[in-house]
């Protein structure tokens, strides 16, 4: 007998560009301590019965390293019995802690999960402190190592969209991210970090002011003759995030308040030139699993590395832009690569919510060429 | 009282710039202005001053960081704050009642024994303490700092008569050392030293330009290079230090000097000059000034202006004779000539030259601080009464008779006698008043290798370099090549060092008292090899270098380097291999050999990752130390400063900084005496580099640079190479040491690679051409 897994609480960090925001002092694993801990007084679940603290992280070395998970558990106060992993599915890895929970519920191995997700990129480089490669692989097959910003590249040239496109993308992420914190939408999510100190309450990486004269005049970042520029790129984000993740028996017999029900789940691979294509496998093998059509979706959260790839991604598999990333997405709020998973899910559950919808979809690309999707449907 | 709190008070351009350069120096300072009417931000003006010093260039700060030691406030709210301060330097409005109302204020606030100072560059100190009480007077003098302050080495000092000498002498100590400027006492008249010559000059060469109908660009080349006066001569200068200057030194002069001094006879008006202000042209902080440049049509073109119609045309390189007559025979040769170059010179230097005669001691005590503050205000290579004894103080007065002109006293006197200067058992005297003979003083602590020329004969030396005794067993290597370049006959001078040193002294110092420590190898020697193909000499140029420096680096004594001014690639290297290094703050050392297309290879590749590798800062693991060396080498950072060096590693945070240059031959001989005890040569270092895995990373960083166009296709030849010297090649793996041979032997190889493809002869030629490196 298979048992219903629920999203029962989502919260993050507010997210600051690296190195220059107001984060870039806070210790990673700190930061994702605070934000578990602001889970457990806003969901009111007795840290007892938690069998697992699942951390993604995309680069978990430095401050991130060491299986973080445990650390954050024990900088967190959890009690002793809850366990601690790290996952890495680089930007994915969050999503894939919840995916992890979620099969461990069902296989009765467990009633409630932490899943959170963390990542300083001021504290701890994209790539790591120690990139060696296999020269051997690098050789024979390029693409195993390829940057993010040439795959954008890619995807934009294979699938002809044009910078103002991309550009038009960002204003409206901007635009809705900035309606959203000016509108107090964002304040529930968000957990006020100390950093050394000083209380962080709100987004940094939102411009307000964001405008399609100001972007078409910026230079390509990636390529001299390319598309993608750093305003349709995601910025390089400081940012923790965090879900509850439960049973549905244990969620109601312990007056927690679901958000939102798993209804499928799924990975995929695909080409790593074109990673940023990776939600569209993904999505499509959790939509069949899940019975449903991309007609079916209310909501979507479809992270926004680049507004290449969301894009290119939305074009394929048919996604109405107006139900998409309703408070905006990672291009105007940041992407704090292990973090973003677990924010686009549990915003997704709670969108599901507080727009009264049935079904839900958050999805993301990965680098080296995957997918990763979740189906929710209303609690 | 030892200064350890300042305070500067005005936050524009100068006080600004004065600030900064104290808080270089490690100096707290509080840098306050007035209130803004009506402004939100109350201490708007110096947070302003400070946001632009850190975005400007030349940066008025050695590093960033130096900035945090500036307190911004304002006059208002902070001016209880200046009870903490030890010095109070005062930049505000040339007004001498603004001035008198703040030190009134000022009297209330600060603390007894601290010293009040006057940046003024016009008003005279009598006028500035009228009716300030007593104390006051005895804690004041006028400290005239020249812009901008960090790199302008002169600091004129004026004391008033009630001024306690004390103070006079901490500021003087002060400035010298911790500042590192040279200090000229002033007496109390208008312009004080440097500028009541300086004016002059320019307005004497200004004058005589337009009578003579020369070109600005003629009148440039001229008042230049052939008299050892910026090449900026005297047009190009007036750009720079902005044309709406000049009318207010003019104006100030005037009203201060007496009518009868020679410098009102100069004073005419200059219609043009009325225009071009008027018209925004204020020089190069304007739209331009004397030239300006031209970008119509997409080029940069400098062009120059027609002094008789006010237009613009491409500016000419003009071509006389008797410029290129002082190429041979100098500042001499160039006045005795009879083109029209010579004439001016003449015409002008004549007038200003005696018109300093006449100055002094009315403005100095001696002739040797007039010349500081020419050499150092204006950055003459010679002050007025050296350039006399060059010119021969005898012809001169000849000369000057010969035309029925006045010959000013100090300048018969000095005819009669031996010049200006003259040398006397190895050491160097200058002509006093009274027409005597006394030595130049040199302060305490002060060592110039210009000295110890005069003592004897050096211990050894050929065509690129020599080698001085510079007393207690210590030897300085001195190379005096043109840009002081690297060549295999300075390699045969370094292995002289290593025998004589050893034999019978205790410690080597590499020092020169040029501009530049060194430019590098000389890369005039290595095209022409390349050209003949002869490629085992430029082979041995190579390993030759690596033993010499490898040889310096395990020399049985204590090396010390002293830098000051430009130490590049070969230059550098030469720092890396020295076991410490007494650095002047103005030093700018980078390894920039990819900008000729090859790799570092006299050991800079190995130095700089056997440094990156044990920098604790560092994260832990093979890749951060070869990233970090790619970055720095690959990039070819130059640091602008000591302290940037220190960032960089190319100093290592043990070596010292040296403020006033002429300091440092002494600081770094008393470094290298330090070391001596118990000295052992350092063991060589294993490296752990990661072998074909770091360099499968490092291409893949490459490979991205290139499609952003941050790197050109030669630039991907040239790093690939450094990357495969950086990470060990193609045998190492970080689990087992690699030696700095090893490395050694890679820098070679990838160097030889490299110097044989046309893009990096095509770099090789270019720079020996323009100066500039290609980007092909």
């Amino acid at each position: 007998m298979e048992k219903n897994v629920v999203i029962a609480g989502y919260v993050r960090s507010p997210f600051h560009f690296a190195h220059k925001g107001e984060m870039v002092k806070l210790r990673p694993d700190e930061m994702a301590a605070q934000v578990v801990r602001g889970l457990l007084e806003r969901s009111g679940i007795d840290p007892k019965d938690i069998e697992d603290l699942i951390v993604g992280c995309a680069f978990p070395e430095g401050e991130q390293g060491l299986n973080v998970a445990r650390l954050i558990g024990f900088l967190a106060e959890l009690p002793i019995s809850v366990a601690g992993t790290t996952v890495n599915r680089f930007c994915g890895s969050s999503m894939q802690a919840i995916h992890m929970a979620a099969g461990s519920i069902q296989m009765n191995a467990g009633e409630a999960f932490i899943c959170a997700g963390i990542e300083s990129m001021s504290r701890v480089p994209m790539a790591g402190f120690n990139p060696l490669l296999h020269p051997g692989l690098a050789e024979r097959f390029p693409a195993a190592y390829i940057s993010m910003g040439e795959t954008a590249e890619n995807v934009a040239r294979r699938h002809q969209i044009t910078r103002q496109r991309q550009e038009e993308l960002a204003v409206i992420s901007h635009r809705k991210a900035a309606a959203a914190r000016a509108e107090g939408r964002l304040s529930d999510e968000i957990i006020p970090v100390d950093v050394k100190g000083s209380e962080v309450t709100a987004d940094g990486c939102i411009r307000p002011d964001t405008s399609a004269e100001g972007l078409a005049g910026l230079k390509p970042a990636f390529a001299t003759d390319g598309s993608v520029t750093a305003a349709t790129s995601s910025p390089l984000t400081d940012g923790a995030s965090a879900v509850l993740v439960t049973s549905e028996d244990y969620a109601k017999t312990h007056g927690l308040k679901p958000l939102a029900k798993l209804r499928a789940i799924a990975v995929a691979g695909c080409d790593p030139e074109v990673m940023g294509m990776g939600p569209v496998a993904a999505t499509r093998k959790a939509l069949e699993r899940a019975g449903l059509a991309v007609g079916d979706l209310d909501i979507v959260e479809l992270n926004e590395a680049f507004a290449a790839q969301a894009l290119a991604c939305a074009d394929e598999l048919g996604l109405d832009l107006d139900k998409t990333n309703l408070d905006g997405g990672a291009l105007a709020l940041g992407h704090p690569l292990g973090a973003t998973g677990a924010r686009i899910t549990g915003k997704a559950a709670a969108l599901l919510q507080r727009e009264g919808k049935e079904f839900a979809l958050s999805t993301q690309c990965i680098g080296g060429g995957q997918g990763i999707a979740t189906i929710l449907e209303a609690a | 009282m030892a200064i350890s709190q300042a305070a500067v008070i005005g936050a524009g351009v100068m006080g600004a710039g004065i600030a900064a350069h104290l808080a270089n120096a490690g100096v707290p300072v509080l840098l306050l202005d007035i209130v803004p009417k009506g402004a939100e931000n109350r201490s708007a003006l110096a947070e302003g001053a400070i946001a632009k010093m850190l975005k400007a260039d030349p940066a008025p700060f050695m590093w960033p960081r130096a900035a945090q030691l500036v307190t911004p406030g304002n006059l208002e709210d902070d001016f209880d704050e200046l009870v903490h301060c030890d010095w109070i330097v005062e930049a505000v409005l040339e007004d001498p009642e603004v001035k008198r109302d703040l030190y009134h204020r000022l009297e209330e606030v600060r603390k007894d024994g601290s010293i009040v100072s006057s940046n003024t560059s016009t008003l005279p100190l009598k006028l500035l303490t009228e009716g300030l009480p007593a104390r006051f007077a005895a804690d004041f003098m006028i400290t005239h700092f020249f812009n901008p302050p960090r790199y302008m080495a002169l600091l004129e000092l004026v004391a008033g008569e009630k001024t306690r000498p004390e103070a006079v002498a901490e500021i003087a100590a002060f400035g010298d050392r911790v500042l590192g400027k040279g200090i000229v006492h002033c007496h109390d008249t208008p312009g004080f030293v440097a500028n009541r010559i300086g004016t002059f000059w320019l307005q004497c060469a200004v004058v005589e330009t337009l009578e003579r109908g020369l070109t600005v660009e003629e009148a440039d080349a001229v008042m230049g290079r052939p008299l050892g006066i910026p090449k900026t001569g005297v047009f190009a200068l007036l750009d720079l230090v902005g044309l709406d200057l000049m009318p207010k030194v003019d104006a100030s002069l005037a009203a201060t000097l007496p009518k009868d001094d020679a410098y009102q006879a100069l004073r005419r008006p200059f219609p043009l000059l009325e225009k071009l202000i008027a018209e925004g042209y204020t020089g190069r902080k304007g739209k331009g000034g004397f030239y300006r440049l031209n970008k119509a049509n997409g080029a940069r073109v400098k062009e120059a202006i027609d002094l008789a119609t006010g237009d613009y045309a491409p500016a000419a390189r003009p071509s006389l004779a008797s410029v290129s007559a002082a190429r041979r025979g100098g500042a001499k040769a160039l006045v005795a000539h009879a083109d029209k170059g010579g004439a001016f010179a003449w015409a002008v230097m004549s007038q200003t030259l005696a018109y300093a005669a006449s100055l002094v001691p009315e403005i100095a005590d001696d002739i040797p601080s007039v010349d500081r503050a020419l050499c150092l205000g204006y950055n003459w290579k010679f002050g007025p009464f050296e350039l006399l004894d060059k010119l021969g103080a005898k012809d001169v007065a000849a000369r000057l008779t010969e035309e029925g002109r006045a010959v000013p006293p100090l300048l018969e006197k000095a005819a009669a006698a031996e010049g200006f200067y003259r040398v006397k058992d190895g050491r160097l005297q200058h002509l006093t008043v009274a027409g005597d003979y006394a030595d130049v003083r040199r302060s305490e602590g002060v060592l110039l290798l210009a000295d110890v020329k005069l003592k004897g004969p050096p211990l050894a030396r050929n065509g690129s370099a020599s080698l001085w005794d510079i007393g207690d067993g210590v030897v300085c290597l001195e190379v005096h090549t043109k840009l002081n370049t690297i060549d295999p006959e300075v390699f045969k001078i370094i292995g002289k060092a290593l025998e004589i040193v050893a034999k019978d002294h205790k410690a080597l110092v590499v020092y020169n008292e040029a501009s530049h420590f060194s430019a590098g190898a000389n890369l005039g020697l290595a095209m022409f090899a390349a050209n003949v193909g002869a490629w085992p000499a430029i082979e041995d140029m190579v390993s030759e270098g690596q033993k010499v420096y490898a040889a310096l680096k395990r020399a049985p004594f204590p090396v010390v380097a002293a830098p000051s001014g430009l130490a590049l690639g070969g230059g550098c290297e030469i720092l890396l291999a020295s076991d410490a290094v007494q650095a002047h703050a103005e030093s700018y050392i980078g390894l920039v050999e990819v900008g000729v297309g090859v790799v570092p290879a006299w050991g800079g590749c190995k130095e700089l990752l056997s440094r990156y590798s044990r920098d604790p800062r560092r994260p832990k693991g093979p890749m951060p130390p070869v990233a970090a060396a790619f970055e720095t080498i690959g990039m070819a950072k130059v640091a602008k400063s000591a302290f940037e060096a220190k960032e960089l590693g190319f100093l290592r945070s043990s070596d010292l900084v040296t403020f006033n240059r002429e300091r440092l031959l002494a600081d770094a001989k008393q470094k290298a005496l330090s070391l001596v005890e118990g000295y052992q040569p350092p063991e060589p270092v294993e490296l752990f580099l990661p072998g074909p895995s770091g360099k499968a990373s490092l291409a893949y960083a490459l490979r991205d640079l290139f499609a952003k166009g941050q790197a050109t296709e030669h630039d991907m030849v040239v790093a690939t190479e450094l990357a495969e010297v950086l990470t060990g090649g193609a045998k190492a793996d970080f689990t087992e040491p690699t030696s700095e041979d090893a490395v050694l032997k890679m820098e070679r190889a990838a160097f030889m690679r490299l110097v044989k493809t046309p893009g990096t002869l095509a770099r090789v030629e270019h720079m020996l051409e323009t100066g500039k490196p290609l980007r092909n």
